[in-house]
C-alpha cells in the first residue's frame, strides 16, 4: 500500500509541474499582458514611455526563464503573486471565490449522483416496458441540454415567474439552489447513462440467470447482484465528471452571477490577468489529480479482485 | 399577474415598429433630470437594489471614465464644481465661488466650510491642492496615471485653509469643467498616498460623498451607505442622501438583469438593449437613457493605413453607409442618428448631416476616380490588391457586432470588404495601436465640454486617427499638423463663445477630411422600478443615487 501511495504522490506532483510550465509558456506566448489591458487605456492617455516605465515598475520586463521560477517558487510558498486587473492578491480573490465554487460543485455532485441513480434503477426496475424505455432514453436527452439555455430557463420560470427563489441579493446556500439544478442535470446523465449501461450488460451475465434460476426476485437480483458489480466504472467517471463541474462553473457562475472561480477564471481571460490564470490552473490540476487518487483508493473497498501493492495496478 | 412571458427569448427586431412611442419617451427624458412619478415628496429610507453588468476595475478618480468605475465614483466623491446637467452650466459644489484671471491661466477656489471625508478627516484647500498635484502629474511610485482633463499645470499654491489657486503654463479655459467630472472626484489625504494597485478595493476608498462603501466583495458586489452627516450637496444642497443604503450587484447576464427587475428582484439596472426596451415599457416600467454628450459612436480611419490614406476613399466608405438603416435595423428612437462628430446636445455642436448622406452612386464614383476598379468577383482591385479593410468589434459598444456586420454588407455593394475581427483584450488593444492592421477603429467618447473633441482626436490623448508621435510606435508618417492647433486652439482658447465656434471648425474639419463615420448618438440605457423617484444623471449619464428615493412599492 505505502509504496503505491508514494508512487502516485509523486505522479500527482510531476503532473502539476507539467501543468504549471505548460500553462506557464501558453500564457507567455500570447501577444500582449495584463499591463498592456490596463494601462493602454485609452482613458489614461499614457505614453509608450511611461507604459514602459509601469512595465518596468512590475519586474514584468525580466527573462523568461527568471520569471517562471519566480513564480514557482512563490507557488510553492502558497504565493500566488498579485491580480493587475483586480488590483488585490491572488489569495484574496481565491478566499471569496473557491468556497462560492466547491461549493457549488458538492451541492452539484451530490445531486446529480442521486439523480443518475434514480434514473438508472427505475429504468431497469420499473414495472412496464414503454416507461423503462422512456426513462432510459432520458439520460440522452438531458445530456444534450445546454446549461446556459437550462439555467436562464430556471431563472425565468422558478424565480422570475413563480418567484420561489430569488437570483439577485440571495444567501449564500439560497443562491446555490437554481445552479445546482441547472449543472446537476446534464452533470448526472453521463453517470445515469453509463451505469445504465453496466446494469444492462451485467444482468445479461449468466451468473445473474443463476441467481434467478434460484428463486431471487428481480429487485433482490438488482440490488444484491447486479448492482454491486456495475457500480465501478460509475465511479471512474464520477470523477471525470466532478472535473468538469469545475469546467462547467465558467458558463454557470456567469448566468447565476456567481463569483466563483468560474467568473474569476471569465475576467482573468478576458484581462489576461497570468496570476490569477495559473493559479486556476494549478488549482484544477491539483483538483483532479486529488479526485483520481481518492477514486482509485477507493476503488478496493468495491471490488475485493483490486490490489493496490502494485502488482495487479503495474 | 403577466400578460406576457418574460425573457425567455425576447421579440428581437420588433424596435422597427416602435419608434413613434419611444421618440415620445426620449424626448419626455431629454432634460437629464426626470420628474417623479408621484405627487408626494420624496421618503427618506430604503436600499436600492442596482444591477451593473461588469465589476468595477479601479477607483482611483481619474478612471472614473470606465461606466462601473464612475457609477460607484460619482456616489462617494464631491468635485469642486457641478456642471448642471440640463443648461451644461457650472455651478457650486466643493468650491463655494471661484476666480479665473483673464487669459485662463489662474484658478482660484474657494472652499465650502466644514467638509469632512468619510474617515473624519477635514476637506481643506491643503487636501484639494494635493489631489489635484496628483491628478496633472501622475505618481511614478505609486503608478497613478495623469488626468485627462488636467493639462498643462503649472503648480497649486494654498492661499489660506479654505483658499486654493491652481496655475497653468498656457490657457485652459477647459479645466474648470473639468473639475466637475467623475474623474477629479476629490480623494482623503490616506488614499491618495496608496499605489494604484491597491485601489482596486472599494473599502480602501475614501471620499466626502453623499455615500461611502460600506461593503464589498470583490467582482460581485459594492455596498453602498448613505453618510447621515452629509450636508454639502452640488449646487449648494444641505441635506443627506434620500436612500440608506445602495448595493451595486455585479450581474453580467443582460436578460438576469432585466428579468430580476420585471420580477421585483432589483430597483434600477444599467444596459437595457434596444430590443428589451419593449418589455420595459409594456410592463410599466421606466427607461432613461441620459446622453452622454460626447463624440459619437462613430468608425476612425487610421490614414496612415495607404488603403485609407486617399480621401476620396474614406468619403466613399462614408456615402456607402446606410446610417438610417442601421439605426432603424437595430436600435431604438434612443439612438438618434449622429449629425456630426458629436452629439446635439454636446456643447459647440454643429449639424452636419448633409455631408453624412448615404450615396451609393457617389461612393462607386469616388472609388473609381481614386484608382480602385471593380473586378469581376465583386470587389474593387488596384494593383491586384483588394480593398479589404479590416476592425475590431468594441465589446463596450452596444450591438457593435452586429452593425459591424450590417456595415460590411452594405460597403459589399460597393465592391468593398470589411473583415470584422475578435480577439484577446490584449490582442485587440495591440492591433489598434497599428494602422497596418486596422484601418478602422470604433470610437465614443462622453464629456460635456468641447474639450471631448480633443480628448478624442488629440496625438498625446486618445489619438484616435493614430498621428506619428502619438499612442502608437507602429505609425510611418501621418500626422495632421491643421487638425492639432485646431483642437489645441479649443482647449486652450479662453472665450467661450469662440472655443465654441472653434469647436465647430474642428468638425467640419474632420468631416471634411473624412476622418470618422458618425453613426449614431451613444445614449446610456437603464431602466427603473416605478417606485424609483427623482432619477437624475451627471452630464455624462451616470446615475446620481444621491438624488433618487423610494416610494410605495
Amino acid at each position: 500500500m505505502f509504496p503505491y501511495l508514494l508512487r502516485r504522490i509523486l505522479h500527482a506532483l510531476l503532473i502539476l509541474l507539467g501543468a504549471f510550465t505548460f500553462s506557464f509558456i501558453l500564457l507567455q506566448v500570447m501577444p500582449g499582458d495584463a499591463i498592456t489591458v490596463k494601462f493602454q487605456d485609452p482613458d489614461l492617455g499614457l505614453t509608450p514611455q511611461q507604459i514602459a516605465e509601469i512595465r518596468l515598475s512590475y519586474g514584468a520586463d525580466g527573462s523568461r526563464v527568471a520569471q517562471y521560477f519566480h513564480t514557482l517558487t512563490g507557488m510553492l510558498r502558497g504565493d500566488f503573486g498579485y491580480s493587475v486587473q483586480q488590483g488585490v492578491p491572488v489569495s484574496t480573490l481565491l478566499r471569496t471565490t473557491l468556497p462560492v465554487t466547491l461549493r457549488l460543485a458538492a451541492f452539484s455532485f451530490v445531486v446529480a449522483i442521486l439523480e443518475a441513480m434514480a434514473i438508472a434503477f427505475l429504468a431497469t426496475a420499473l414495472p412496464f416496458a414503454f416507461l423503462r424505455r422512456m426513462l432510459a432514453a432520458l439520460p440522452g436527452f438531458l445530456g444534450a441540454i445546454p446549461v446556459f439555455w437550462f439555467g436562464i430557463a430556471l431563472i425565468q420560470f422558478l424565480s422570475f415567474k413563480l418567484r420561489l427563489v430569488p437570483v439577485v441579493g440571495a444567501g449564500p446556500y439560497e443562491a446555490m439552489i437554481l445552479p445546482t439544478l441547472a449543472i446537476s442535470l446534464p452533470i448526472g446523465a453521463p453517470l445515469a447513462q453509463v451505469l445504465l449501461g453496466n446494469l444492462d450488460e451485467i444482468a445479461a451475465r449468466p451468473f445473474v440467470a443463476v441467481v434467478r434460476t434460484k428463486g431471487a426476485g428481480a429487485l433482490w437480483t438488482l440490488f444484491h447482484h447486479v448492482a454491486p458489480n456495475a457500480i465501478l466504472p460509475f465511479l471512474t467517471i464520477s470523477g471525470l465528471v466532478f472535473g468538469e463541474l469545475l469546467a462547467g462553473a465558467v458558463v454557470t457562475e456567469t448566468i447565476f452571477g456567481l463569483n466563483g472561480i468560474g467568473q474569476l477564471t471569465q475576467q482573468a481571460v478576458a484581462g489576461q490577468d497570468v496570476a490569477v490564470l495559473q493559479a486556476v490552473v494549478m488549482i484544477s490540476a491539483a483538483a483532479y489529480v486529488l479526485i483520481n487518487l481518492t477514486i482509485d483508493l477507493v476503488y478496493p473497498l468495491f471490488d475485493p479482485r483490486i490490489h493496490l501493492q502494485g502488482r495487479t495496478m503495474s | 399577474m403577466y400578460r406576457r412571458k418574460a425573457s425567455l427569448s425576447p421579440v428581437r427586431g420588433m424596435c422597427a415598429a416602435l419608434p413613434a412611442l419611444l421618440v415620445v419617451l426620449s424626448a419626455s427624458f431629454g432634460s437629464a433630470v426626470f420628474p417623479a412619478m408621484a405627487a408626494e415628496g420624496p421618503i427618506q429610507g430604503g436600499t436600492l437594489i442596482y444591477l451593473e453588468h461588469q465589476a468595477h476595475t479601479n477607483l482611483y478618480s481619474p478612471s472614473g471614465g470606465f461606466y462601473p468605475n464612475g457609477g460607484i465614483l460619482n456616489q462617494i466623491t464631491d468635485r469642486l464644481t457641478w456642471q448642471d446637467p440640463v443648461s451644461l452650466e457650472m455651478k457650486p459644489w466643493v468650491a463655494t465661488s471661484w476666480e479665473i484671471n483673464a487669459d485662463y491661466t489662474q484658478f482660484t477656489f474657494h472652499i465650502r466650510p466644514g467638509i469632512t471625508f468619510s474617515d473624519g478627516s477635514k476637506l481643506d484647500a491643503a487636501v484639494v491642492a494635493e489631489n489635484f498635484d496628483i491628478f496633472a502629474r501622475g505618481s511614478k511610485a505609486r503608478r497613478l496615471p495623469v488626468s485627462e482633463v488636467v493639462n498643462n499645470y503649472a503648480r497649486s499654491e494654498v492661499i489660506d485653509p479654505l483658499t486654493v489657486r491652481f496655475d497653468f503654463n498656457t490657457p485652459s479655459p477647459g479645466f474648470l469643467q473639468g473639475t466637475s467630472v467623475i474623474g477629479s472626484g476629490l480623494l482623503s489625504h490616506a488614499t491618495l498616498q496608496r499605489s494604484f494597485d491597491e485601489l482596486g478595493l472599494g473599502t480602501h476608498i475614501i471620499g466626502s460623498g453623499p455615500f461611502v462603501i460600506a461593503d464589498e466583495i470583490v467582482g460581485k458586489e459594492v455596498d453602498l451607505a448613505a453618510r447621515p452627516d452629509y450636508r454639502w450637496g452640488p449646487d449648494g444642497a444641505t441635506r443627506r442622501a434620500w436612500l440608506d443604503r445602495v448595493r451595486i450587484l455585479v450581474t453580467p447576464e443582460d436578460s438576469i438583469r432585466l428579468g430580476a427587475l420585471l420580477a421585483g428582484q432589483a430597483d434600477f439596472i444599467r444596459d437595457v438593449a434596444a430590443y428589451d426596451e419593449e418589455q420595459v415599457r409594456l410592463r410599466g416600467y421606466m427607461l432613461y437613457a441620459p446622453s452622454t454628450r460626447g463624440v459619437n459612436n462613430a468608425l476612425a480611419f487610421r490614414p496612415d493605413n495607404p488603403l485609407v490614406a486617399d480621401r476620396r476613399v474614406r468619403a466613399a466608405l462614408l456615402h456607402a453607409t446606410n446610417r438610417e438603416e442601421i439605426v432603424t435595423a437595430l436600435f431604438s428612437g434612443n439612438y438618434p442618428l449622429a449629425r456630426s462628430v458629436i452629439a446635439t446636445k454636446a456643447a459647440g455642436f454643429e449639424d452636419l448631416s448633409r455631408q453624412l448622406a448615404f450615396d451609393p452612386a457617389l461612393a462607386a464614383h469616388l472609388l473609381d476616380e481614386a484608382g480602385w476598379h471593380l473586378a469581376d468577383d465583386g470587389l474593387r482591385y488596384k494593383d491586384n490588391q483588394p480593398l479589404a479593410l479590416g476592425i475590431h468589434f468594441a465589446l463596450p459598444q452596444p450591438q457593435n457586432r452586429t452593425m459591424l456586420e450590417l456595415i460590411a454588407q452594405q460597403w459589399r455593394r460597393v465592391g468593398v470588404q470589411l473583415n470584422v475581427m475578435s480577439g484577446s483584450t490584449a490582442g485587440v488593444i495591440i492591433d489598434n495601436l497599428d494602422p497596418a492592421r486596422t484601418p478602422l477603429m470604433m470610437a465614443e467618447v462622453g464629456r460635456a465640454d468641447p474639450d471631448v473633441l480633443k480628448s478624442e482626436f488629440y496625438p498625446s490623448n486618445r489619438d484616435i486617427l493614430l498621428q506619428k508621435g502619438g499612442q502608437s510606435t507602429k505609425v510611418q508618417s501621418f500626422a495632421d499638423a491643421r487638425l492639432n492647433a485646431l483642437l489645441q486652439a479649443i482647449s486652450a482658447d479662453v472665450n467661450p463663445q469662440d472655443r465654441l465656434r472653434k469647436t465647430q471648425e474642428a468638425q467640419e474639419y474632420i468631416l471634411d477630411a473624412c476622418y470618422v463615420i458618425p453613426i449614431l448618438e451613444e445614449p446610456q440605457v437603464y431602466a427603473g422600478a416605478p417606485a424609483v423617484h427623482g432619477v437624475s444623471f451627471e452630464a455624462v449619464g451616470r446615475p446620481n443615487f444621491y438624488d433618487m428615493w423610494l416610494g410605495a412599492r
